[in-house]
């Protein structure tokens, strides 16, 4: 498996160096909506500019690391039969899927931590103020996060086998994640009722909940509640991932050829 | 045997949709269905080595049986076992041992060189250093593939394209190959070339194929038995030449004399072409040679020839008359 993956990843990374451009462009159209909206809420809370600055600029971090773009791939790759390609091959599809996530969120990473780090030499607001230990929970949601939003992404995208533009089916559920996933405002801004939902539903886990870490805002009690609902989510998304997988298989039409 | 499919059915649930915003208004909350059965009752096997041609006209089920045999589609029902497995279960040591090439779908990674799929399908196939450096440099002397390694697949023509292509789905040395296509769009010459190679292939590796095409020549070159399906039914199963004779019981005559006789050709054969010179004429298969004979005899002929008629008329008469002349 290793093998595999260490093929998967090379290849994976020279296609991305073929879309440079698209690449690029992506990268920075991703981090346009939280720059604006926290240009918004400055305005409206110039006396807290300072924690929304941080709390921003946190979102910008962890939305790349934790992206899921698999439900268009799928949907996609679905629609036209090009997803055969993969069937065929001695390896489950999913694999691809997830060298694909590394690949870039690594570039990423490799983007955004001099970008934050060269902003903190000028913005003191920027400096992280963990302990070592918040550094390594802050680290290990982030990844809870990433495979969050990955399960949940290509399980729509699995969903093409029985609708076509099935992206749209998961647009809805970027718009509801937008709101309870705190990368419009952070989740304490939000009326009691909808908070309470936001910590069982799946969405705060995806973003807000490591940059909750990261500030402070999360007790001790309260973290390794946070941690236990995410592992239930994660192991709910795999669930219901791998029965769509199989129902899916006993639908799939492999159209094309 | 490699192949053994019995009693196998597809069917398919299809929207069906009349043309017009009206019905498409309509349809948005009653949706008729159909169920269209793309293949019937088919059964046949395939022994080891054997290159079979699976013919029939565009949506007679070839593709659909094809991706049967390959586990990307699920039977209807029937049973299908393909070097040992059920296809459908998808087990990793059944794609290891079978490889389906479409003309008309690309495996390899469209925006970077085939070099790289070839990689991942070596890792992602269990191949060994050694087998795989072995097997790549006869396929790159087979296919002439080394100027072509280090281009953008899409940069590639159709035909180096499909190159590649074989090669990528040899890597692994399969036992059985589904040829779906292999030689759509391609120019003449390159057309020549695939057949050549994948007659060598299978002669020298004993390699099951099954292949499908619209280009008679492919099905001439390859393939001595032939599958022929029509609206789902497998509905000739045998010998290409007892195909022939069945549905063709005539031979072409081609007579070229030095000074074209002005008679009546009646009593030789039904004429088929006259030109300067030349003569074609249907005669029946059981009287062709004494025809010959008997022209050659009585006129001075320059150039005679006794031929199968094309292959292209007899499978277009299978498709439109049925094989058993029913």
């Amino acid at each position: 498996m290793v093998r595999k993956y260490i093929a998967l990843l090379r290849m994976k990374y020279i296609e991305m160096l073929a879309y440079r451009l698209a690449t690029f462009v992506w990268m920075t159209g991703a981090i346009t909506q939280p720059l604006i909206t926290m240009f918004v809420w400055m305005n409206i809370h110039p006396e807290e500019s300072e924690s929304f600055l941080f709390y921003f600029m946190a979102v910008i971090f962890v939305e790349r690391m934790t992206s899921a773009w698999d439900v268009w791939e799928l949907d996609r790759e679905i629609r036209e039969g090009t997803f055969s390609n993969l069937l065929l091959r001695p390896l489950h599809p999913i694999h691809w899927a997830i060298a694909e996530n590394i690949v870039y969120k690594w570039l990423f990473l490799v983007i955004l931590v001099p970008v934050w780090m060269v902003g903190a030499v000028y913005w003191p607001a920027l400096r992280p103020h963990m302990t070592g230990s918040q550094i390594g929970w802050f680290l290990g949601a982030v990844v809870l996060g990433a495979a969050l939003r990955f399960l949940l992404s290509y399980s729509c995208g699995l969903l093409a086998f029985w609708v076509t533009k099935v992206a749209a089916v998961y647009g809805v559920i970027d718009v509801i994640s937008l709101f309870l996933s705190g990368r419009i405002a952070p989740l304490e801004m939000l009326p009691p009722q909808l908070r309470e939902w936001s910590e069982w539903l799946p969405f705060r886990y995806m973003i807000s909940f490591p940059i909750e870490i990261a500030t402070g805002a999360v007790r001790a009690e309260e973290l390794v509640r946070g941690f236990a609902i995410a592992a239930g989510w994660l192991f709910v998304l795999a669930a219901v991932l791998q029965w769509l997988w199989k129902a899916g298989m006993k639908k799939n039409q492999a159209v094309g050829g | 045997m490699v192949i053994r499919v019995s009693h196998l059915h597809k069917s398919f649930r299809v929207h069906r949709r009349e043309a017009g915003w009206l019905e498409a208004v309509r349809s948005l909350w009653r949706r008729d269905y159909r169920i269209v059965e793309a293949v019937k009752d088919v059964s046949f096997t395939i022994e080891k080595g054997e290159i079979v041609g699976f013919l029939g006209p565009n949506g007679a089920g070839k593709t659909t049986t094809m991706k049967m045999l390959a586990g990307l589609l699920h039977p209807t029902s029937g049973e299908i076992t393909v070097g040992g497995f059920v296809p459908f279960e998808q087990k990793a040591e059944f794609k290891k041992m079978m490889s389906l090439v479409m003309g008309q779908k690309s495996q390899l990674i469209w925006d970077i060189p085939p070099m790289e799929t070839f990689l991942v399908n070596k890792a992602i196939y269990d191949i060994d250093d050694r087998s795989f450096r072995q097997t790549l440099e006869e396929l790159t002397e087979l296919l002439d593939l080394a100027p072509l390694l280090d281009k953008p697949t899409r940069s590639l023509s159709l035909g180096q394209r499909m190159r590649c292509e074989l090669a990528a789905a040899l890597l692994h040395r399969p036992q059985v190959l589904f040829l779906d296509e292999p030689t759509i769009g391609l120019d003449v010459h390159t057309q020549e070339n695939v057949r050549r190679f994948i007659v060598d292939y299978n002669r020298e590796h004993e390699t099951t194929i099954l292949l499908t095409s619209h280009y008679m020549g492919d099905v001439a070159a390859l393939c001595d038995r032939v599958m022929i399906i029509n609206y789902g039914r497998l509905i000739y199963d045998g010998e290409l030449s007892v195909l022939t004779e069945k549905l063709a019981p005539y031979k072409r005559l081609e007579v070229r004399f030095s000074r074209l006789p002005n008679i009546s050709w009646d009593e030789y054969g039904e004429v088929a072409e006259m030109e300067e010179g030349t003569v074609v004429l249907r005669v029946a298969r059981e009287t062709a040679a004494g025809t010959a004979a008997r022209l050659l005899e009585r006129f001075d002929v320059r150039d005679i020839n006794i031929e199968d008629p094309p292959l292209e008329e007899v499978i277009t008469r299978a498709f439109q008359e049925g094989v058993y002349g029913s």
